[in-house]
């Protein structure tokens, strides 16, 4: 059964479909285009895989220090879910070519197409510190985030409980001329028990869950 | 170029309703025959030899299933274990089963229910709902209601009445035993067992996902037992595992069994029981107990 209901509860994990955005601000001026894959890796049919969530997305460096951005979650509007996710990149500190810090804080707007009652918003932050190994244009870097549900309440009126999720990742972006490819490993739900649960996540001493994004990013 | 972004967003809206999750819900096997006590396939648990039942109390026939708005009836299979003859008279579980596979998989726990109080004291009525093992059709939330109604269309034929029939559901059938309790069609059960119940789609999808997520993000599925055990008054035997990791016994079972405000109301939690482990791990002796001593109370 859980097989099925993974499948089901798919579109649910949606959520966490996008890798970190922007971990090093545009500068001024400079527009991406960029589509990403992937998201929690969970059990099905006997194999780890990434559930294979898309997202499509434009960005543009609103000065040298800020990037504004927005995304569509297109695999989720294939299931009657309009979710887009609308941020900005900040660079907090520095050293061109060699390292920095910046911080993402986004809205995560979601809504069904089909039900009424349905709009949710939650607000995200990110914290990434980046680096360039010999000062080469491509990056590691490693970062937290946090989504926050400021709700009291979830179905039946029953309390809502959790207010944060706190997830952490890492990755390595690869820069070319025009392009860039991004990928990241993520852990979501940092030290958040996956169990009981109908979605059989790949976590950690069965906490939170593990996951894959692949960003392909142009630059125009 | 303002007109090309203008049609990919109104293509991607129109695409918006196109792919439907909630066929894959249903975990339907179909099968050649019923095996019954020859199935080998997987099995929660196997029964020892004491719990046979005799060939002549099983009856496995189809019966018409049609919903309301369906023009014509699909073929379901359904197994009765006890005298068909006596349904008159006997007080009758009508089990409604899983969302795994077909009635061979769950066939043991229908013939421990054959063994509550006693041998055959109480007749059991199963069935695989459409989609599932023999039966014909595809699973839809509507069919599955209409198919255990057909059970019952089938055993008020047979002369039971509602103060004789006993409604149990397991997991995803407990969607159809508390449907069936709080808005009864052609019988009304007179009481309501619930086993590993899940409160509504709402809940998976905010258990899975931790966050304040509508169930419709997901799903068209109801399956709102929360909000359908309201209407419940009969009396209601809520068990669960405390080890249950698929249906979390706090967000599921106990939001149920808390919005039921009936007559009589129960729980039994079984200490270190997953989900599909109740009767194992309370032992039979005990789970037959339980069972027999909450449909014989007054």
């Amino acid at each position: 059964m859980k097989k099925n209901i993974a499948i089901l509860l798919s579109a649910i994990l949606l959520l966490h479909c996008a890798p970190a955005r922007y971990v090093k601000p545009l500068k001024k001026n400079e527009q991406v285009a960029c589509f990403t894959f992937g998201g929690p890796i969970i059990q099905f049919a006997g194999a780890a895989i990434p559930i294979p969530f898309t997202t499509i997305g434009y960005a543009r460096g609103l000065n040298d220090k800020v990037t504004g951005y927005a995304n569509l979650h297109s695999t989720s509007l294939l299931f009657s879910n309009l979710q887009i996710d609308l941020g900005t990149s900040i660079a907090l500190f520095q050293k061109e070519n060699k390292y920095g810090f910046s911080a993402s804080p986004a809205l995560q707007i979601a809504t069904s197409l089909k039900a009424k009652n349905s709009f949710r918003i939650w607000p995200s932050t990110d914290l990434n510190f980046y680096y360039h190994p010999k000062e080469k244009a491509s990056y590691w870097y490693t970062g937290l985030n946090a989504w926050f549900d400021l709700t009291s309440t979830k179905a039946h009126q029953e309390p809502q409980s959790t207010h944060i999720i706190p997830n952490m990742h890492g990755g390595y972006v690869v820069i070319k001329d025009k392009w860039q490819h991004q990928f990241q490993l993520s852990y979501f739900g940092l030290g958040m028990a996956n169990l009981p649960n109908v979605v059989s996540y790949v976590g950690i001493a069965q906490k939170g869950s593990l996951g894959f994004h692949y960003a392909l990013i142009r630059k125009f | 170029m303002k007109y090309i972004n203008y049609i990919i967003v109104c293509a991607l809206m129109a695409f918006s309703s196109c792919l439907k999750l909630d066929n894959n819900f249903y975990n339907k096997k179909s099968l050649d025959t019923y095996q019954l006590d020859a199935y080998t396939g997987e099995q929660d648990f196997i029964l020892d030899a004491s719990y046979a039942i005799p060939s002549s109390l099983i009856s496995v026939f189809t019966l018409a299933s049609q919903t309301p708005k369906e023009t014509s009836p699909t073929n379901i299979y359904s197994i009765y274990i006890g005298d068909i003859n006596k349904i008159s008279t006997d007080t009758v579980i009508l089990y409604c089963h899983g969302n795994k596979w077909h009635m061979d998989f769950y066939w043991q726990r229908a013939k421990l229910l054959a063994n509550v109080k006693g041998k055959n004291h109480f007749g059991v009525l199963f069935m695989d709902y459409r989609g599932y093992g023999l039966s014909g059709g595809e699973p839809s939330e509507e069919g599955m209601y209409a198919d255990v109604d057909a059970c019952m269309q089938w055993l008020k034929s047979k002369g039971l009445t509602d103060q004789r029939l006993i409604i149990y559901g397991f997991s995803m059938g407990t969607a159809s035993a508390t449907e069936l309790c709080s808005k009864p069609r052609t019988l009304k059960p007179s009481k309501l067992i619930l086993e590993a119940p899940f409160a509504s789609a709402a809940v998976m999808v905010q258990d899975a996902s931790r966050l304040n997520m509508p169930g419709a993000y997901v799903t068209d599925l109801k399956i709102d037992n929360a909000e359908e055990i309201k209407n419940v008054k009969q009396p209601f035997l809520w068990i669960h595992g405390l080890n249950d990791n698929f249906l979390n016994y706090k967000t599921h079972g106990e939001v149920v069994y808390k919005n039921y405000t009936g007559v009589y109301g129960s729980s039994y939690m079984v200490e270190g029981a997953d989900h599909g482990e109740v009767p194992s791990k309370i032992g039979f002796e005990q789970y037959k107990k339980l069972i027999g001593d909450f449909i014989v109370k007054p």
